[in-house]
């Protein structure tokens, strides 16, 4: 398979990550509203410990095993979740009354893309939870583009952005069942599968994502993994604190996650006990590998120098003062682009 | 690399030179263009010289598809004028295509006020960014609508706007001209502007003399507790300011849900430095993000409070010469009465003279007219003897030596029994803010939904004031953000008759003059200006309307089952209270409203326990009239809904928070069905009743001081003689700015470019006025600095933050110091107590019915319980259940998590009732029972005025049981 020369990145510190789903609509108002994509999520956060989008994603194959392809299964448009309709015409000016009530057409829904937001895991007091947000790994090694017979998948050379060839593409699915992140979809109207394509449009124009550039957390650092500069090398590879999902998928993505810190948890008697975390250390492992308990050190060590009143580049670039300095140079604004009529 | 990138610096038209570069790059525009795929093309180049090139390939696809969609005629910036309160306001870029308002995205262009901290940038939230969705949904009103059936059947007929408003301004000169101007109601809801909007309704109103609601402490942010203790409340940070934090304290908030843009000031100032604490029930989404999160009883954070206070006390970690001269801790209160020793108790000249221990000059007079103490050395502790001008001797205690013996009762082994909190947890949290250097709280409405929330925003206001964390950068206990500008006062002046005008401006510079004269600071001036408004009984209390003429006290009557402290009926209280002149209520009880005009609200929503008022007030209204943008739960049940222009189709500007300290504004961008401005359609209004007073013989009507008013001029003096017409919107936007002295430069065409600007002053307006801060361009704003710093006494009884209150009925009460009281059990004896909070996914209701928000969530209304309470119920996640208590039942889903605390069941806020079954939805079940501590008033600062001091509605003390349906 190609090479990508340059890679795009993106990192989301998840310790500043607020579960409020703009990005989610961000993406959606922006790429998916067509017929045959309303039930598209390309971006989706979901609270972890959680089924997820599609329910019960980590448990559906796909992606590599010892180098080898791992059977996947296809997920199915329940365990997305559909795009709801409602009756408001009926409750608003359809004579009923109180007869009448809003809810959802049709079949009653029994999961939806963020079904399970904020339940997580745990036992009162000591519960716990938080915000995973996620979008198309733009693998290095992308299970979606060897599984496609029609090598309508690319992985672009000048930037590393996985895209699905919408003209060769015929549907078959296949990629779907690959990809262990289950973040293909299927469009039942155009038959062909769909995924986020790193708003490559934007990038091309110097504008970073539509789920980054309108995170209102400041949770996104977008850049090219190699510019020594940029946010994503000084936090992936520099730091070291951010790490991919799932690294046994073996696809080695590059979204990389600043994993999840927790306030301690109480013994029996409802006092504070730090003598283990909140967030299970074997759950943390389960979902980022083992490198994340160093990760989480880091963090902490850094956090502790600021707390003491010093320095920290760590803390610093985390921060983000300058809300522009986090797109690695994809800081274009996008109002100042002119379009005109070709 | 970075400096090669694109940058808005590169603003402006790009060369043809550069574009036919772009063209040149390779087959793509060319092919796509000759397939009719590729319509547009970016005129600025791809890349700059030396950038690498990331869109070399060569296309003519698909992917111009994609490259298509992302493309826009036109962009206009915006923002959505709605009450999302302390995360307002955001500036949006709202892209055009083809005529329909297509997406929007954050204009994120806020400047940074200060390198060390970081900028706003993207201010706006997820429900924002659905808007261009949500505004052409079906939920929106598209013409006038006449009711055909009975209220609430949702059979309507279309009108014509003149016939819509000939009916209406008939019935307005029906009840005008016969029943009496005041029985005309204006209920103000989320949507009230401070601009154009306000300014039609308050013409309107002030022309015809009606009686417009106060809905703050009816909604429950009426901050009992913050004013009973400083003598207002509002007072706020800058969201920026938490960098200067060391310890942050989410008491009671839940800012990951409800301040969305701000979010991020915390989290980062987290990573600067500052331990991040939340304090509440449930492990919430904020607590998640905490470095200790402290669980707590629901509505029993006084006992957790009083328990802090008590270690700060007894382990002398309180800050004595803050407390000696900041509050009343050292003022002598009399063992016999109960009362503050007053200059008329020992016949000073000065009646009101309270006083104060000094080792060396004995009992003095404690400065009424500033804090700073001079020479005085204030004694916390002592019992003193002092003989009065009868000739009495008695005793005399400090403040302080009272509040010792109180927190007596709260060590924090008994604290924890009554909150939950571990012994050891209270200790450790009281040390950390003694230790802390800049400790600061996150603002709430919270605890004023609870019956007994004064008392615990009390006690958080004497945590905070033992350990001198106030007027510091960073630190502080905040009340409510509020920041308008201040010009609309003058906007209504100048409908006034010249002579009237005269009177009115006169009568308030003269009273203005007396009380500075009588050591009254600006805000308190603006506060008896304010308060005189109320007693005339154009304002009213919103909450008291709906307990009189809404019927709403019977739901109160039981709350001598629940509420163990009471003493005698609250009915009792609330006739002892309007007969003394303490509270008001406008028209007066057994005058009943006759119109109701429903201006961007909802009350049938809103209000607990509405099925009250549909029983009933409605029939008490001949019209009901409800003015929106969508149908709403009160719309249902209107006889005329008239479609109001949503937030891209009018122009117009709003009040933020100090949080946020800057002005928003938005143009119009289009238009929908019959859709018109607030300004446009209250303009109309004015001259069809102009019209039909005239050809109806009414020149004039009497208003509710007995002088008459003229009627057949209404739209020529509305309009200031056609000046501001009913187009006019954005001359009227313009003027309101104009004449505020806390805009200083704004420009209007400007500002409408930009979206937002900087405000430069908390201004004179009575609901900014106390944030007692100024406003810099280059610095975060931290409130009550002319106070702490400028030693501007504080507008209460005793000029201090003041926490001992003498008032009769708080003796009555045992509330003359902070106290806890368990929550009353609010609609009966039930396991389980029902609270609730406000919602990530919707603005008050307006967002509650949007699809993307609902396929969001479960597509329907939710409960959260606890695993233990829901299996000991047989009840599993998704289950749906009925919630019960002894005033009625609804269903809904139950949402299972082991976040919730045992005991506690949540239901977000603002689900309209039509989601639920039946049309009947949680607040059926909440009695919103009637505290008698807040019908006190005849006392200085304990009076009804703007936002606070007025009774409130209460929600979160409701008890209910769940059973699996």
């Amino acid at each position: 398979m190609a090479k990508s020369k340059r890679q795009l990145a993106m990192v989301m510190d998840l310790n500043k990550c607020i579960g409020c789903q703009t990005c989610t609509i961000a993406c959606k108002r922006l790429w998916t509203r067509d017929e045959g994509m309303e039930y598209m999520w390309w971006n989706t956060v979901n609270t972890m410990p959680g089924r997820g989008t599609p329910r019960d994603w980590e448990e559906m194959g796909g992606g590599f095993h010892q180098g080898q392809p791992r059977p996947g299964r296809l997920p199915t448009r329940r365990e997305f979740g559909e795009a709801w309709d409602f009756n408001h015409e009926e409750v608003f000016f359809g004579g009923q009354g109180t007869q009448a009530h809003l809810k959802v057409a049709g079949e009653e829904p029994d999961w939806g893309p963020n079904w399970d937001e904020d339940q997580g895991a745990g036992e009162y007091p000591n519960a716990y939870y938080f915000y995973l947000p996620r979008i198309c790994n733009h693998c290095t090694h992308p299970a979606c583009l060897e599984a496609c017979p029609r090598q309508a998948i690319v992985k672009r050379e000048e930037d590393g952005i996985v895209l699905i060839d919408e003209d060769r593409c015929r549907g078959y699915r296949f990629c779907v069942e690959a990809c262990p992140y289950k973040k293909i979809y299927f469009n039942h109207v155009k038959k062909v599968s769909q995924k986020c394509i790193f708003c490559f449009p934007r990038i091309e124009q110097g504008v970073a994502n539509a789920c980054a550039r309108m995170c209102p957390g400041r949770v996104r650092f977008v850049g090219y993994r190699d510019d020594p500069n940029g946010p994503i090398a000084k936090l992936v590879d520099q730091w070291k604190v951010a790490l991919p999902l799932h690294p046994e998928y073996g696809t080695e993505p590059n979204v990389f996650y600043v994993p999840p810190l927790a306030p301690p948890r109480f013994d029996e008697e409802g006092n504070l006990d730090e003598s283990k975390p909140r967030i299970p250390d074997a759950y943390l492992i389960s979902l980022f590998g083992p490198e994340v308990l160093r990760v989480l050190a880091t963090l902490k060590t850094e956090m502790a120098k600021t707390r003491a009143g010093g320095k920290s580049e760590l803390m610093d670039i985390l921060i983000a003062y300058r809300w522009k300095d986090m797109f690695g140079g994809f800081d274009r604004d996008p109002a100042t682009i002119e379009w005109t009529k070709a | 690399m970075s400096e090669n990138q694109g940058s808005e610096d590169r603003r402006g038209r790009i060369s043809r030179r550069a574009f036919l570069g772009t063209a040149a790059v390779g087959a793509a525009g060319l092919a796509g263009a000759s397939l009719g795929l590729c319509r547009l093309r970016p005129t600025a180049p791809l890349w700059e010289a030396g950038r690498t090139p990331t869109a070399a390939t060569v296309y003519g696809d698909w992917r111009d598809l994609y490259r298509e969609r992302w493309s826009w005629d036109r962009i206009v910036r915006s923002t959505h004028f709605v009450n999302c309160w302390y995360q307002s306001h955001c500036a949006w870029d709202v892209y055009v295509k083809d005529g329909v308002v297509w997406r929007e995205e954050q204009a994120a262009d806020y400047p940074q006020i200060r390198p060390d901290v970081p900028d706003f940038n993207p201010r706006g939230c997820q429900k924002g960014a659905c808007f261009s969705e949500r505004m052409y949904d079906p939920a929106r009103v598209r013409y006038p609508l006449k009711r055909v059936g009975p209220r609430g059947s949702g059979r309507w007929r279309r009108l014509s706007w003149e016939q819509a408003l000939e009916e209406i301004a008939d019935s307005l000169l029906d009840t005008v001209t016969g029943e009496g101007s005041e029985r005309v109601i204006w209920d103000l809801g989320p949507l009230y502007t401070f601009g154009t909007m306000s300014a039609a309704h308050q013409r309107l109103a002030f022309l015809l003399d009606s009686t417009s609601l106060d809905m703050n402490t009816e909604i429950g942010d009426g901050h009992r507790g913050v004013a009973e203790t400083f003598g207002k409340i509002v007072f706020e940070r800058s969201a920026d300011d938490y960098f200067f934090s060391d310890l942050i304290l989410i008491w009671g908030a839940n800012p990951v849900y409800t301040q969305i843009p701000n979010a991020h000031f915390l989290l980062e100032a987290r990573y600067k430095g500052a331990q991040l604490v939340c304090i509440s029930p449930d492990h919430s989404a904020s607590a998640i993000h905490a470095d200790l999160w402290v669980p707590v009883e629901p509505g029993c954070d006084a006992a957790l409070g009083l328990g802090i206070a008590h270690v700060l006390v007894e382990e002398g970690l309180f800050d004595e010469s803050f407390v000696a001269e900041q509050t009343d801790l050292p003022l002598l209160v009399r063992e016999d009465t109960g009362r503050f020793l007053r200059g008329s108790d020992l016949g000073a000249d000065e009646a009101d003279a309270l006083y104060l221990h000094d080792p060396e000059q004995g009992i003095v007079a404690a400065p009424r007219r500033t804090l700073s103490l001079g020479g005085l050395r204030p004694s916390l502790q002592g019992r003193y003897q002092v003989d009065l001008a009868d000739g009495r001797r008695v005793v005399l205690r400090t403040v302080f030596s009272r509040l010792r013996d109180r927190l007596g009762g709260y060590d924090p082994e008994r604290a924890a029994a009554r909150c939950g909190t571990p012994p050891a947890l209270i200790r450790d949290l009281a040390r950390r803010i003694a230790r802390a250097r800049s400790a600061c709280s996150v603002t709430t409405s919270n605890f004023s939904k609870y019956y007994h929330g004064n008392l615990i925003e009390r006690t958080q206001a004497l945590v905070f004031a033992l350990t001198g964390h106030y007027g510091k950068k960073g630190s502080g206990f905040v009340g409510f953000p509020f920041l308008v500008h201040d010009g609309l006062d003058g906007a209504i002046l100048s409908v006034i008759e010249p002579a009237d005008r005269l009177r009115l401006v006169g009568g308030a510079l003269l009273d203005g003059l007396r009380l500075r004269r009588a050591g009254y600071t600006e805000e308190m001036v603006a506060y008896e200006r304010s308060r005189k408004r109320y007693e005339l009984g154009v304002i009213t209390s919103g909450a008291l309307f709906w307990y009189v003429h809404g019927g709403l006290l019977a739901a109160s009557d039981a709350l001598e089952q629940w509420d163990p402290h009471l003493r005698r009926p609250v009915r009792d209280v609330l006739l002892e209270s309007l007969s003394k002149g303490w509270q008001h209520v406008s028209p007066s009880p057994g005058d009943d409203p006759r119109m109701l005009f429903v201006y961007g609200s909802n009350p049938l929503r809103r209000v607990r326990c509405y099925p009250l008022l549909l029983e009933n007030l409605w029939p008490k209204l001949r019209t009901i009239v409800t003015l929106d943008w969508r149908m709403t739960s009160t719309a249902l049940h209107s006889d005329y809904v008239l479609p109001v222009a949503a937030w891209y189709e009018r122009t117009e500007h709003k009040w933020v928070t100090p949080l946020m300290p800057f002005v928003h504004a938005g143009q119009k961008i289009t238009s929908f069905y019959e859709a018109r401005s607030d300004w446009e359609i209250l303009s109309r209004l004015a001259r069809a009743v102009q019209e039909r007073a005239r050809a109806r013989g009414l020149r004039s009507f009497t208003d509710r001081q007995g002088r008459t008013r003229p009627l057949a001029d209404l739209y020529q003096r509305f309009s200031r003689g056609g000046l501001q017409a009913e187009s006019d919107d954005d001359k009227v936007a313009r003027a309101l700015l104009e004449g505020a002295s806390n805009l200083e430069g704004v420009d209007w065409e400007e500002l409408k470019r930009r979206g937002w600007a900087r405000f430069t002053g908390v201004g004179k307006s009575e609901v900014s006025i106390g944030n007692a801060s100024e406003i810099a361009p280059n610095d975060t704003i931290t409130p009550l600095t002319r106070h702490v710093v400028g030693k501007q006494p504080y507008p209460t009884l005793t000029r201090r933050i003041q926490f001992y209150l003498d008032h009769e009925l708080y003796r009555e009460m045992g509330e003359e110091l902070p106290v806890h009281k368990d929550p009353p059990s609010a609609g009966g004896s039930h396991p389980l107590q029902l609270t609730g909070g406000h919602t990530r996914w919707s603005i008050h209701s307006a967002w509650r019915d949007d699809r993307l928000m609902l396929q969001q969530q479960r597509g329907e209304p939710v409960m959260w319980i606890g695993v233990k309470d829901a299996s000991a119920r047989g009840i599993r996640d998704g289950d749906r259940v009925r919630v019960f208590n002894d005033l009625d039942a609804f269903e809904v889903m139950a949402k299972v998590s082991p976040a919730v605390r045992p005991g506690q069941v949540i239901v977000y806020h603002a689900w309209e009732n039509f989601q639920f079954r039946g049309g009947k939805g949680f607040q059926n079940l909440i009695p919103t029972p009637l505290n008698p501590v807040e019908l006190a008033g005849g006392q200085f600062h304990l009076r009804p005025m703007s936002l606070c001091l007025q009774p409130s509605h209460t929600d979160r003390d409701t008890r209910v049981e769940v059973e699996r349906l």
